[in-house]
């Protein structure tokens, strides 16, 4: 079971190092040491490679791939060696088709590099930060153009800061429920189509499209924008996906939930989401529903478990009760 | 499940009168209806969907139907792609 077909996620294979440049350049002043190379050149990793063990000559599984780095450890094992060891050494690394090279901590590119970079025209940028915060920034970066990502028909709205997101059928009234939402006070974050990414390990972001951002389809009314109708109060840009709901017709074949117990999950893109089927019968307020799940999922993320803690109330009762009766019985004929 | 991949060949491209007419079309039928276009996929049976995708003149999307009724819905919507959402 699924909502969505797995064949339709997506995955960048590549960026070019122009379009991570003009990211970087802004972002945390990454500077481009020889603007006279090239920088078509394509990244196919998300992941960094510092250069230390490729220069000692140790080239297996080296990532020619990713964005290789040049810190204070490079440099230190560099000055080390002799001018004919360090330039065989800076060879060895442009002899991959590598994407870029940046140099942190203020070091600057030696001789062998520049020379090296002219005949290849391999970008080499330089950094005022240390290698540890150079790499934060760029990963961060770089896992979030790499991400897979997916876009899933249902309505995603933020109820009292759960994010969640409601699928089903056409025509189910997914959207009527969104805008019943937003009524409350709730925030829409996308309708129809909402576009989901994984983040990391274990996160997944919903937002909406830059077309659709939050305009809604109403059957019988048509298309109308929650943004202006409603004010920025009643709409957010992006949010984590924590509970899917769907929505279906009652079905009395089907086995719904009675204890919750036993939490149920989805799979989205290899994360477990947790996941609530509800059956739509007359007189129910789906709205009212949405709430208390939210509510019931915030609770258990604060560590109360309503079904559990009367489970053990339960269990705890029915043992006080057999003790008692048992202790009852076996002093009655104690005459000593 | 039918899989098809049509042109959009009217100068407008898919903009919002035809987006309304393919979801008015879709919804006679019970079948799942998905197009996809550079990656992003929607359902057919949302018009708010039909106009995210923005499909210009030239560009191909992939349709995709699903369920008891397929072969006639997608008929019926291909041959509407195909008469060029009667703008030609």
């Amino acid at each position: 079971m699924s909502i969505y077909n797995p064949k339709h996620i997506t995955r960048k294979s590549s960026i070019s190092v122009e379009y991570f440049f003009n990211f970087a350049k802004n972002s945390f002043g990454l500077e481009l040491f020889n603007p006279d190379s090239n920088l078509t050149r394509e990244i196919k990793d998300q992941n960094l490679n510092r250069t230390g063990i490729a220069l000692t000559g140790f080239l297996e599984l080296f990532p020619e791939n990713r964005v290789q780095i040049f810190g204070n450890t490079e440099y230190r094992y560099l000055r080390n060696l002799s001018d004919e060891q360090r330039k065989n050494a800076i060879n060895r690394i442009f002899e991959y088709d590598i994407p870029c090279i940046v140099v942190t901590d203020n070091n600057t590119p030696t001789p062998d590099m520049i020379e090296c970079a002219k005949s290849s025209r391999i970008p080499i940028f330089t950094s005022k930060f240390s290698t540890t915060k150079i790499s934060y920034f760029m990963s961060d970066f770089l896992d979030d153009q790499f991400a897979p990502g997916i876009s899933i028909h249902g309505s995603f709205v933020d109820v009292y800061g759960a994010g969640m997101l409601f699928v089903g059928k056409s025509g189910i009234g997914k959207s009527e429920v969104a805008l019943d939402l937003i009524e409350r006070g709730h925030r829409l974050v996308a309708d129809d189509v909402v576009l989901i990414t994984k983040k990391g390990e274990g996160i997944l972001i919903g937002a909406g499209t830059n077309i659709s951002e939050h305009f809604m389809e109403i059957r019988g009314i048509g298309i109308i924008d929650i943004r202006s109708m409603f004010g920025i109060r009643a709409i957010r840009f992006q949010k984590r996906l924590e509970v899917v709901i769907e929505l279906e017709i009652w079905d009395k074949n089907k086995e719904y939930t009675r204890t919750g117990l036993d939490d149920t999950t989805i799979n989205v893109m290899d994360i477990e989401v947790p996941y609530v089927r509800v059956p739509i019968v007359p007189g129910k307020n789906i709205t009212v529903i949405s709430e208390i799940i939210a509510l019931n999922y915030l609770l258990k993320h604060y560590g109360y478990d309503a079904a559990k803690v009367f489970q053990n109330k339960l269990t705890d009762e029915i043992k006080r009760k057999s003790k008692s009766d048992r202790s009852v019985k076996y002093f009655e004929h104690d005459f000593e | 499940m039918i899989e098809k991949t049509v042109k959009i060949i009217n100068s407008a491209g898919l903009h919002t009168r035809p987006a309304a007419t393919i979801v008015k079309l879709a919804a006679k039928y019970e079948s799942e209806f998905t197009i996809v276009k550079d990656g992003l996929n929607i359902n057919g049976k949302s018009i708010i969907g039909v106009m995210t995708l923005a499909a210009e003149k030239g560009s191909d999307v992939t349709l995709s139907f699903e369920g008891d009724d397929e072969e006639e819905m997608c008929a019926t919507i291909v041959e509407y792609f195909e008469r060029g959402f009667d703008e030609l």
